[in-house]
């Protein structure tokens, strides 16, 4: 039973945007839990010592730019499955 | 025209095709053009500056220029002598240089409007060269570790740890995939951000097909909202140049640290 052409197409399609949403729907999740965490413990850190705030507030910085980097890796895969795979 | 097809509008009829190049054919290698000039103004502003600055250091008033630079140099010895200490004395020319190269090219973004080929884009938004810079650096990694353990500690390191020698098989599994991991992270975390701020740019832009009726709404929003993004990106491009010299530095912590669990291992089997 051969395939017909346009529905092969249409699977592709389908797959590579649900692939997509998938991966950008996840990455989202898992960054603002992390993005959350981290600044909820450095509120918490400079409740305790407020003389902390300069460098928590750098490490803080630098774990966010860390959970994020992880969202955009799956924003560059959800680019390659819409705009290269799916097409 | 129902409301729906209104509010869907933005989202049909775009046509973006990210990873576009102007590619030269090189004998066998395809070459990113507009990347490679783009590399090679970052790297010239950037020497630029750097012996600028060698010719007109002062230890008198600096200038703000070399205001800039002692931040800077400063921020990155303090990170270093934080986590390496005095061993690490040679990461930091390395990781400097790193750091504002980095941030340089990742300056470039604000230049980019987000057509299918910009002509001067940010040369990190391109896979090859976040990629370059993190095998060089896991290579110097291995051979600062090979210098500080010698061959055979080097080795031992991959079978002997976490786990006791009888699961040298689980250990050598789990630390490949360690040192394996650790250049593509490094490569896909930069290239991705900036990758990302371009497709940013590029959907931006295409907002300006959004009309409802005659009024443009897409193109007024467009402006506001590049502008935003673009300064957002730039806070996004420090923080990645930043990121990536600090885990080099880190890198090289675990590469250059002595080997306590090892000697005690060691004498624990001579004994």
């Amino acid at each position: 039973m051969a395939a017909d052409a346009s529905m092969v197409n249409a699977v592709k399609i389908a797959g590579a945007m649900v692939g997509a949403g998938l991966a950008l729907g996840g990455g989202a999740v898992g960054a603002s839990i992390g993005d959350g965490l981290a600044g909820s413990q450095t509120i918490a850190g400079v409740a305790r010592n407020p003389e902390a705030q300069g460098r928590l507030t750098t490490i803080m910085f630098l774990t966010v730019g860390l959970c994020e980097a992880a969202y955009f890796i799956n924003l560059v895969f959800a680019a390659l499955f819409v705009f290269s795979l799916g097409k | 025209m129902s409301l729906s097809h209104l509010f869907a509008a933005p989202l049909t009829g775009i046509d973006i095709t990210p990873g576009l190049h102007l590619q030269w054919k090189v004998g066998g290698l395809t070459i990113n053009g507009e990347i490679v000039w783009a590399t090679v103004i970052a790297g010239i502003v950037v020497v630029t500056l750097g012996l600028m600055m060698a010719k007109r250091a002062t230890a008198g008033v600096p200038s703000k220029p070399q205001l800039l630079w002692e931040l800077a140099v400063g921020a990155v010895q303090k990170q270093v002598d934080d986590t390496i200490g005095p061993r690490g004395a040679k990461v930091v020319p390395l990781a400097l240089t790193l750091f504002v190269f980095i941030f340089t090219c990742n300056l470039f973004e604000v230049l980019s409007i987000g057509s299918p080929i910009d002509w001067l884009p940010a040369p990190t938004s391109d896979v090859n060269l976040p990629l370059a810079m993190a095998l060089y650096v896991i290579v110097l990694v291995h051979v600062a570790a090979i210098r500080n353990r010698g061959v055979g500690g080097y080795l031992r390191h991959y079978y002997a740890r976490p786990f006791p020698k009888k699961l040298f098989l689980v250990n050598l599994f789990m630390n490949g995939v360690e040192e394996l991991v650790k250049p593509v992270t490094l490569t896909l975390r930069l290239f991705g951000n900036l990758f990302a701020g371009g497709l940013m740019l590029s959907l931006l832009a295409s907002l300006v097909i959004w009309k409802l009726g005659a009024v443009p709404i897409g193109g007024i929003l467009s402006v506001p909202f590049t502008v935003v993004w673009k300064l957002f990106d730039m806070a996004i491009g420090a923080i990645q140049a930043f990121i990536f010299a600090l885990l080099t530095i880190l890198y090289f912590d675990t590469a250059m640290a002595p080997d306590e669990e090892h000697a005690k291992e060691g004498d624990y089997i001579d004994a």
